[in-house]
């Protein structure tokens, strides 16, 4: 669909950005070339931080006061865009050059209905009138596949799922028939089968729209599967662009090939050893029931039961000493609960059995199985306290569960920093002195000081680029060959699941659909959620190679 | 918003009002005041005191005479004062429509500046505006009362005769008479709250201005004053409501001085007359009064809320 003859619609050249920090200017872009084509989807890859929403904000003229644009040029339809004036820039966003947002639930104003927040675009660019606006709104939300579009119009975000409210956000962007749509990242806060409907909903309203499109990225095998041709950015610098088969098939620069072999790709099995599966079980949970919610005040009074929410429900799973159990489901399918409940952070009925000792509540979690059972979270910075050293951090797990003191102790710490790839002198360092890759690290380490037998691990890389998520990985995959460790591998990232996990367990809302060992993950009898759940994940970028 | 969390509130209301009376009730049994004593004065014979005692019931146990005068207070008799001999209730309400009128008044001259001031510091953050609205309300909120009113009283009254300088004039006696009798003390109270309020607005419609809907909304292409009062406003204000009914508390039993100074006949004037007097029934009266107006205004800000924030949802 590229149109090489005509003038493209947007062209950035030679452009770069610089912020004013206290610290000096930091080089936010550098020397940035990039046009896209009328019809044309051109994808915008990169980690957090290359610069990529810089670019981003540059384009729709959206800059804080620090910025400063260095050098170069950005061409929207022929005029230079950053000559207009406010008021011009004004009148295009939104009319010419519109964007959908990372995450719906924040990027729709709380308290005003969902109808107001589309007719107004359409009343101050379109010149309609307020009854105009609404009913043409209402036709745009019918034809993004809103099924109740008249009623979604008076609901208010809270009251929308958060596929109903990307569908409003991108209603609204398409709603003036710009020349120029920017995507920023449109399904990462969105569940995998969401975003699989969202994504093809941007395939078909592309195609018919025909509008110019950036569709910024850290997802490859997601731009792979959209996107005609491909920008990879990197701190600041396009490293690499071109036509999507060759970019992903015959990269040439180091940082595009690092990117792409960091892409986990369920052909390629991370897995180690199988587990005995005739051994006598780790950890069973036996009828593990999570019900949130608490009677209400006045409710104690009454007979009348609270809102309880179930969280999961009677939920049956076994784990072999040294096996890695993935479970994945979308977000509230009770993946962390069931985390939870393991680690005694929630309330559960039911039965968890753990070396065959049973424990029906939190009370009956002896030192012994706490010492036994590690749980690593999500966000590193959440859960390491910002007011402690590494070393302090460290210490705890030492102090609660051995006998190391004094210099033993620092001797430990300094063993176990160097274990999970991190110099010893980190000890001395807070928090907020790592990257994100290294506090997780930190994080690991916190957890295999106790020399645990079962580690749960919920979502800990999905806050983390792809790259150093293949090293976290890698990390985790050792210290199993080391310890012999078994993982509770919590994930929504079904590819990374099928590399490293023997079997995966998928939870729906709750309830545990069904167990399969790994290999047949894939096989026509799993239920029909595993295949719709399968389905909606991009082909790995290696398989897309013709 | 359920009908059965409206019955909540108010059973929750009828509640606290019931600890709030028990407290009240037993501060005026440590005080030391004899009601005998207090009626018929310091010569009276022991025999009249012993008969006025009985008569009272002042020798039944305390919780009989608790029970005996909530029993009143539910059928809206709040005993008879001491010092005129006149029912308490009706004084009480009186004097809190007074001091809830000088109230509602400094609430929306208050507004009416802090509002205003707290949007413009917040949009121009760090500039001159900001520095100026701060220093403008650190200085409203440091000086007292009687600092602000005896100026007020100097300039407006005394000197440039632009206001009359004290009493009270009922509205429904004369309505233009009565709102320039209000304006220098409602003035007065304002300053002080006007501090608060714009800092409070200021640092929500900061936070306001930096979420990400603002975001979307300037990139949808609106203009900075639709994107302003449109979208922001709203937000904005919403912790305000929370504030000024909080507020409410200082400006029903608080403002005292300013009562006393314009000679305002409000409720914490007669709750001070009746402290100095120990007339027991009177402060009972105002004080329970008072701790029912504050739940109610309370109560009201909350539903206000909920129908401003369609998230906010009681059941």
């Amino acid at each position: 669909m590229t149109s090489d003859t005509a003038a493209p619609v947007l062209s950035v050249e030679g452009y770069s950005l610089d912020y004013l920090t206290a610290k000096g200017p930091f080089h936010a872009l550098k020397n940035i070339s990039l046009s896209i084509g009328a019809g044309e989807i051109v994808g915008l890859v990169g980690e957090s931080g290359s610069g990529k929403s810089s670019l981003a904000w540059s384009i729709m003229r959206y800059l804080p006061g620090n910025a400063h644009e260095v050098s170069g040029t950005i061409r929207f339809d022929g005029s230079d865009l950053m000559a207009r004036s406010n008021s011009e820039i004004e009148a295009i966003r939104g009319k010419r050059i519109s964007m959908v947002f990372q995450d719906p639930a924040t990027s729709l104003n709380p308290t005003l209905s969902l109808g107001r927040q589309i007719s107004e675009v359409l009343i101050r660019h379109q010149g309609l009138s307020k009854k105009q606006a609404w009913a043409e709104a209402e036709a745009r939300l019918a034809h993004v596949g809103l099924k109740t579009p008249a009623q979604m119009m008076h609901r208010y975000p809270h009251e929308a799922s958060g596929g109903e409210k990307q569908r409003v956000v991108i209603a609204t962007a398409f709603a003036c028939n710009p020349e120029l749509i920017i995507f920023d990242e449109p399904t990462t806060a969105l569940d995998v089968i969401t975003s699989r409907q969202i994504l093809e909903l941007f395939q078909s309203l592309q195609q018919e729209t025909g509008v110019a499109s950036l569709y910024i990225s850290h997802d490859l095998a997601l731009v792979a599967s959209t996107a005609h041709r491909v920008s990879v950015i990197n701190r600041g610098e396009i490293v690499e662009q071109g036509k999507v088969g060759e970019i992903f098939t015959r990269p040439q620069d180091p940082y595009t090939k690092k990117l792409i072999a960091a892409v986990p790709d369920p052909s390629v099995r991370l897995a180690g050893s199988e587990p005995d599966y005739a051994a006598k079980p780790l950890a069973e949970v036996e009828n593990v029931s999570v019900i949130y919610g608490r009677k209400p005040f006045f409710g104690r009074f009454s007979k009348k039961a609270g809102n309880h929410v179930t969280g999961n429900r009677a939920v049956n799973l076994a784990i072999q000493p040294g096996e890695i159990l993935g479970i994945v489901g979308e977000s509230g399918s009770g993946k962390s609960t069931l985390a939870k409940a393991m680690t005694g952070l929630n309330k559960f009925e039911g039965e968890i059995r753990f070396e065959g000792r049973p424990i029906h509540s939190i009370a009956d979690m002896s030192d012994s199985y706490r010492r036994d059972v590690q749980i690593i979270f999500q966000h590193p910075d959440a859960s390491l306290n910002p007011r402690k050293t590494i070393g302090d951090i460290l210490s705890r797990p030492y102090r609660l569960y051995t006998e190391y003191s004094g210099k033993a102790m620092r001797d430990e710490i300094s063993r176990l920093l160097e274990q999970v790839k991190l110099p010893a002198s980190y000890a001395a360092r807070y928090p907020h002195q790592l990257s994100g890759g290294e506090k997780q690290r930190v994080a690991i380490a916190r957890a295999f000081a106790s020399q645990p037998k079962l580690v749960i691990c919920d979502e800990i890389t999905s806050a983390l680029d792809v790259s150093v998520q293949a090293s976290v990985i890698e990390l985790l995959m050792e210290l199993r060959e080391e310890f012999g460790t078994a993982y509770l591998f919590i994930t929504h990232d079904l590819n990374l699941v099928r590399q490293i996990a023997h079997r995966i367990a998928v939870m729906y809302r709750g309830d545990l659909i069904e167990i399969a060992p790994t290999r047949d993950i894939t096989a026509p009898q799993r239920a029909a959620y595993t295949r719709q759940l399968l389905e909606a994940v991009p082909v790995p970028v290696a398989r897309s190679a013709p | 918003m359920s009908a059965s969390y409206l019955t909540k509130r108010v059973a929750l209301i009828f509640y606290t009002l019931l600890i709030v009376s028990l407290i009240v009730f037993a501060m005026t049994q440590i005080l030391p005041a004899d009601a005998a004593v207090m009626m018929l004065g310091e010569n009276a014979t022991e025999e009249a005191l012993a008969a006025l005692r009985e008569q009272m019931g002042l020798n039944n146990p305390v919780w009989t005479q608790y029970l005996h005068w909530i029993a009143g207070v539910f059928q809206g008799d709040f005993g008879t004062s001491l010092r005129t001999g006149l029912s308490v209730g009706p004084v009480m309400v009186e004097a809190l429509s007074r001091s809830l009128l000088l109230a509602l008044f400094s609430i929306c001259l208050m507004l009416f500046i802090a509002v205003p001031l707290g949007i413009l510091a917040a949009v121009r953050r760090g500039k001159i505006v900001d520095m100026a609205v701060s220093l403008i309300s650190y200085v409203g909120v440091s000086l007292p009362e009687f600092v602000t009113a005896t100026l007020a009283l100097l300039f407006l009254a005394d000197r440039w005769k632009l206001l009359p300088p004290t009493g009270y004039v009922p509205l429904t006696e004369n309505f233009w008479d009565g709102v320039a009798h209000l304006i220098m003390p409602a003035a007065v109270i304002s300053i002080i709250l006007v501090a608060h309020v714009s800092r409070m607005v200021r640092s929500e419609m900061v936070d306001v201005l930096h979420t990400d809907y603002i975001r979307a909304a300037r990139l949808k292409g609106l203009s900075s004053r639709q994107v302003l009062w449109g979208h922001a406003l709203r937000n904005a204000l919403l912790p305000t409501i929370t504030i000024v009914a909080l507020d409410v508390g200082y400006l029903l039993g608080g403002v005292i001085v300013v009562e006393e100074i314009f000679a305002i006949p409000g409720i914490g004037r007669q709750l001070i007359i009746a402290i100095q007097a120990r007339d027991l029934p009177s402060i009972q009266a105002g004080v329970l009064i008072m701790a029912a107006t504050y739940c109610v205004v309370n109560f009201i800000a909350d539903i206000l809320y909920s129908l401003l924030d369609k998230r906010i949802q009681y059941d």
